[in-house]
């Protein structure tokens, strides 16, 4: 921070050539700031080879796709409504399960409630060894464990979920107020009382509210992991496109895109119920 | 009754915080600790609560010497020594009547009070607390609904659900308005006659303590000043009191 007293005792020509001086120097700093955002976009460029030219010629295969995809063959609607309901399911019960072992993580991983400080290491570290683990290379692991399904997707879901739900909720403890469980401790509540009268109900709204937005991230998930063997719609998608069924592609799409759009609408609403 | 015997405390840092405080509060008794800031006060309401452990001296309440409990026994015994806060701390979510019967959690098992349950029987008594403090009719409205005034009252009923044998109060009013002050105030020296409970608290207020007090401890750079009796002190005392911690 400029010294405004020791500026304004400077002579003027002094102050000018201070001022010359750190714009120079700030001048420089941009330009050496713009010249590595241009090399990072330049080697990016580099590295994954692209070539807008090809999309350009590409355009007449595309064309053609989406040609043979038309019209939408809603003959086999009747037939896509299990995987649908298989994908759908798969979220669930990822999310579901996902809280339930979040929840006792995420206690254990809140600096303010947390029993013991090896306790929160040990918790910190699972959420984020489950968290680092893409959701897909869960599924490949529990495919190979179980077979070909969706409970595999469902178990992949559910133990991602460990993590992503495991860090939100321990956060959203660690920033909760205090005074109301300070209180409660101080009338001589046992612990797990004030656990339940004073930390939960304190956050379980907001706690509802990461479950659902969580649910909502699941169904998109679990839409991708029928791609390598875990069930549901996504696992159509791929057979569809393998037998070149283009027009069933094209009604699955359909399918994709409403079950999305309705569970984005439906968490919303009950998120900004709960709020 | 409430009886602090040579009380002091010492800082990791040398410090001294507390030295050699003698009190007693009698049931049926209201004492108002009166004192500057970093005189000492609210540190000797936390050493009472055992949030801070003393160096030497003994805090008991109805014959049970509390400072060398840990545990169970120091959870059981801070049953019988209730602390309101200057801010009501209320659990926001949750109604009136489900915050003041929370105070009595502690005298249940973790079986009877799982996943937020509160034993019907402390649900019927909170109307009971709820009386006592003026605020029965709003016992089913969210705690977050109440104005300041209103839930450091039902904070207080919280604290009767305890069934204390003291009440200790640490600036209960400091963010209230005059006449929610004087609420608190008369209302603080009502229960400690009518519940029999010997009641501490810690203001800034002069004027209310005067009013209120039976006894006014003053307290400067953490050793009682003077402890007399409400007729027996002059302003000028109090005056002075501030007057030579500021100095």
């Amino acid at each position: 921070m400029t010294d405004r007293s020791s500026t304004i005792d400077m002579p003027l020509a002094t102050q000018a050539n201070s001022l010359i001086h750190k714009r120079g120097l700030s001048g420089v700093l941009q330009f050496t700031i713009l010249l590595g955002v241009i090399a990072t976009i330049a080697q990016s460029l580099y590295v994954v080879q692209a070539r807008p030219q090809d999309l350009i010629t590409g355009a007449h295969g595309m064309a053609d796709i989406i040609r043979r995809a038309m019209p939408p063959d809603f003959s086999k609607l009747k037939s896509e409504i299990w995987p649908t309901l298989e994908t759908i399911d798969i979220a669930i019960f990822g999310t579901v399960a996902g809280v339930i072992m979040a929840l006792p993580l995420a206690v254990l991983a809140a600096r303010n409630v947390t029993p013991a400080r090896w306790l929160y290491s040990v918790a910190r570290g699972i959420i984020g060894f489950t968290r680092a683990v893409p959701d897909l290379v869960w599924a490949l692991v529990f495919v190979a464990a179980v077979g070909l399904g969706p409970f595999p997707g469902a178990l992949a879901l559910a133990v991602h979920s460990i993590g992503m739900l495991g860090r939100l909720f321990a956060e959203t403890i660690e920033q909760m107020d205090m005074a109301p469980v300070d209180a409660l401790s101080l009338t001589g509540a046992r612990r797990m009382q004030v656990f339940t009268h004073g930390v939960l109900p304190s956050v379980i709204p907001s706690l509802l509210g990461i479950a659902l937005y969580r649910l909502d991230e699941n169904i998109r998930s679990s839409l991708v992991l029928g791609f390598v063997g875990a069930g549901g719609i996504g696992f159509q998608l791929l057979t569809a496109m393998n037998l070149f069924q283009y027009q069933e592609v094209s009604l699955l799409l359909i399918i994709v895109f409403v079950v999305v759009l309705a569970a984005e609408h439906g968490s919303a609403i009950l998120r900004a119920k709960l709020g | 009754m409430l009886e602090v015997r040579n009380l002091s405390l010492t800082y990791p840092n040398g410090k001294q915080a507390l030295t050699s405080v003698n009190l007693s509060v009698q049931p049926g008794e209201l004492v108002i600790l009166l004192g500057g800031n970093g005189s000492g006060k609210t540190t000797m309401l936390r050493c009472l609560t055992r949030t801070l452990q003393p160096s030497s001296g003994q805090v008991i309440v109805d014959g049970r010497d509390l400072t060398g409990l840990q545990g169970e026994k120091l959870r059981q015994a801070r049953m019988s020594l209730a602390l309101i806060s200057q801010h009501p701390s209320l659990v926001r979510r949750r109604s009136v009547r489900a915050n003041v019967a929370s105070g009595a959690l502690g005298h249940y098992s973790d079986t009877l009070t799982a996943l937020g349950r509160v034993p019907r029987p402390e649900l019927d008594s909170a109307s009971h607390f709820l009386a006592e403090v003026g605020l029965e009719h709003l016992a089913e409205q969210r705690a977050s609904t109440l104005s300041g005034g209103q839930a450091q009252r039902v904070s207080i009923a919280r604290a009767l659900a305890q069934r204390p044998r003291a009440l200790l109060a640490d600036e209960p009013i400091a963010s209230l308005d005059p006449e929610a002050s004087e609420e608190i105030m008369r209302l603080l020296k009502r229960l400690a006659k009518t519940d029999n409970l010997a009641v501490l608290c810690v203001l800034h207020q002069v004027d209310l303590a005067l009013d209120h007090a039976d006894r006014v401890v003053g307290i400067r750079h953490g050793k009682v000043d003077f402890d007399l009796s409400r007729d027996d002190i002059s302003r000028d005392r109090v005056r002075n009191l501030y007057l030579s911690e500021a100095a």
